[in-house]
């Protein structure tokens, strides 16, 4: 039964036009590879951020965000891409967002960077991860209670809505704002004991 | 001399390029994210029914996504700690931890697991985690994902203060 569910994951997968089966595990592939190469899955970097003595991950994620949004967009109007923008839902996006962020301070992990920091044998965060399909569990089995703290959509709006006739200054502005931001946080680094070991070698 | 660690800047644009890459229609067409293979599996694991339970219809096709997405992150995690990094041996105690919160496995593991059952409960309430929304969401300029991003920030930084030391014990 079990066997016939995640088979049935790959099936799902191939059966619909979101990429093939290679092209999305190429996808986490490279994800994988990116998080462990660059090291932001260690607990000194996540954890470290909410110490404010590691600014990795913030400096990196700005960088990448600001690029992103500038080169979507004009994949977006070349006819490359389109925009997929989650609903505003203020009870689960402040209440979520909230319980998310105390949750990634403590576990140090989030749910990208976890199964990667699992593969490099960390079995604290395998615990966390057995934790998490518990939530996953309490979440499934309890959707009718978390729907009404969650509440009403209020739409799928984004900035450049706002601004009719000026999307792509806005989205460049955007854009360069986030990679200022990137380049402006001081680069920290609390590193653990592994990564210093490492360290020395080069 | 192989380079173990891979400068912020490089990981950056990398990342934007994935993003980039799975949004588009020679990609997967589709935002990259990583929270809603949580409660696939865990349907999968305690073999739920999604008639009984609406909202695994309702990620059965996300969830499956992220979740072949996810073997891949496993297999390059894997791969690149055991051949570039060199980072890969089994560990229950992260260095932080010992350094600014305390040295007890027990402590860690039960904070583990506590940590990681609210962290899946708050990303399925706001319907995305750090790929989904601040990754994926803010570069589509999405409203939601920029409340998403300005609570988590503030939060994550509180609890930053409050949880851990300030100074940190001689490991």
């Amino acid at each position: 039964m079990m066997f016939d569910r995640i088979l049935n994951m790959f099936t799902t997968v191939s059966n619909e036009s979101h990429g093939s089966l290679f092209v999305v595990f190429a996808i986490g592939l490279v994800f994988g590879v990116i998080i462990q190469y660059s090291r932001v899955d260690k607990f000194e970097k996540i954890a470290g951020f909410a110490m404010l003595r590691d600014t990795v991950v913030p400096k990196m994620l700005f960088l990448a965000i600001g690029l992103a949004a500038v080169g979507l967009y004009f994949m977006v109007e070349a006819g490359y891409a389109s925009y997929h923008p989650k609903p505003i839902i203020l009870g689960g996006l402040i209440i979520g967002g909230t319980i998310f962020g105390v949750s990634m301070a403590i576990l140090g992990k989030c749910p990208g960077t976890g199964p990667v920091s699992i593969a490099e044998g960390r079995i604290d965060v395998l615990v966390g991860a057995i934790g998490g399909i518990f939530g996953g569990l309490v979440f499934t089995v309890y959707f009718d209670f978390f729907k009404k703290i969650m509440g009403e959509s209020l739409g799928k709006t984004t900035l450049i809505t706002y601004f009719q006739g000026h999307e792509n200054l806005v989205v460049l502005i955007f854009g360069i704002v986030l990679i200022a931001v990137s380049i402006v946080i001081p680069l920290r680094q609390e590193f653990d004991e592994v990564d210093l070991k490492q360290l020395e070698e080069i | 001399m192989m380079i173990r660690r891979m400068p912020w800047w490089l990981a950056g644009i990398l990342m934007a390029l994935l993003v980039l890459f799975t949004f588009s229609t020679f990609g997967a067409n589709r935002p990259f994210g990583a929270s809603t293979y949580v409660p696939y599996f865990a349907g999968i694991l305690f073999d739920l029914s999604p008639e009984k339970y609406p909202y695994l219809k309702e990620v059965h096709f996300a969830g499956a996504w992220e979740g072949v997405m996810l073997l891949g992150a496993l297999t390059g995690g894997f791969l690149t700690s055991v051949f570039v990094t060199k980072s890969f041996r089994l560990s229950i105690m992260p260095t932080g931890w010992k350094k600014y919160k305390n040295s007890s496995v027990i402590s860690r593991l039960v904070w583990s697991f506590v940590s990681g059952f609210f962290l899946i409960i708050g990303a399925r309430l706001a319907g995305g985690c750090t790929s989904g929304h601040f990754l994926s969401g803010m570069a589509q300029t999405a409203v939601s994902s920029m409340i998403f991003g300005g609570v988590v920030l503030l939060s994550v930084i509180i609890t930053g203060k409050i949880f851990y030391k300030s100074e940190a014990n001689d490991v």
